[in-house]
């Protein structure tokens, strides 16, 4: 019954105009949402699947829920295309400003890890001694001082310590 | 062992990240129609950020677990932790209205989902 592949649901409208709104369009596959779940517990925890479905919708919210904050920000800004520094900005706007540290960690390590040509080229000057190890693979190398450099650069474009609250739209 | 796989990477679909990138873009998107251009890095900080979410959320749910003495996580447990948790309070109708998920989902694939 609810398995209705052809049926003419189409309570999905946005996105997909032909069939309803399929899962794969609305959530994050089950088995990922699951591993991260169980990282998180003793190993002597066990979850309920209808625990993970709900932390599944969850996640999908949260996305949706930070993506809007960033696209109303890129609109008063004017500008079409939404990066991560606006995600980053929405999450301390929203209560997330904890997970900032952690993203630019990762974000970090994640332009170290690609050896971008970009990353390497927003690291300004000192560059030398960046892109000798960005391009050996540089994760390895135990110059923090590389990690640093770019480290700082990323921090200044953002300004995330004075995120504007703005209690209106947020209550449920 | 797991955890080590983990942080390994998940070689092919997913590639450094836990989570599929494109599938973030997806649900990215629906958010609203203003939503077009997304830039590369930002369906990555999400990867990260839908992880942390997702344990900050689960290590709340389980501390319910706990006080009900159970070793066994349940929608319940989540629930309750998202309304006790301020941050949480975008979920508080979205886990109250979705008792028909559990009930529509007796597989995992090509389900259609109406609200």
């Amino acid at each position: 019954m609810a398995e209705a592949p052809g049926s003419p649901a189409g309570s999905g409208g946005e996105g997909s105009p032909r069939s309803g709104v399929r899962e794969q369009d609305r959530y994050l596959p089950i088995a990922n949402i699951s591993r991260i779940m169980k990282k998180a517990l003793p190993a002597n925890g066990k979850i309920a699947k209808d625990a993970k479905e709900t932390v599944q919708e969850c996640v999908s919210e949260f996305i949706s829920f930070i993506t809007s904050e960033a696209s109303d920000k890129c609109q008063k800004e004017k500008r079409k295309t939404i990066n991560g520094d606006d995600l980053l900005w929405a999450m301390a706007t929203l209560g997330f400003e904890d997970y900032i540290e952690p993203l630019k960690l990762y974000l970090q390590k994640y332009r170290e890890m690609e050896g971008d040509s970009k990353a390497t080229a927003k690291g300004g000057d000192g560059s030398i001694r960046k892109e000798a190890g960005v391009l050996q693979g540089g994760t390895q190398l135990g110059s923090s001082s590389q990690g640093m450099a770019q480290h700082v650069s990323f921090t200044q474009g953002m300004n995330y310590m004075h995120p504007q609250f703005h209690n209106g739209d947020l209550s449920g | 062992m797991y955890s080590g796989i983990l942080s390994g990477g998940i070689s092919g679909r997913t590639g450094p990240h836990s989570l599929p990138l494109a599938r973030i873009k997806k649900i990215m998107k629906r958010s609203g129609e203003d939503v077009k251009m997304i830039s590369g890095e930002a369906p990555i900080v999400f990867s990260k950020a839908c992880e942390l979410f997702i344990e900050e959320l689960t290590v709340r749910a389980w501390m319910v677990t706990l006080q009900g003495k159970r070793r066994t996580l349940h929608k319940e447990d989540v629930m309750a932790a998202v309304s006790a948790t301020d941050i949480f309070d975008f979920l508080v109708e979205l886990v109250s209205v979705s008792n028909d998920h559990a009930t529509a989902l007796p597989s995992s694939h090509d389900l259609v989902f109406e609200t």
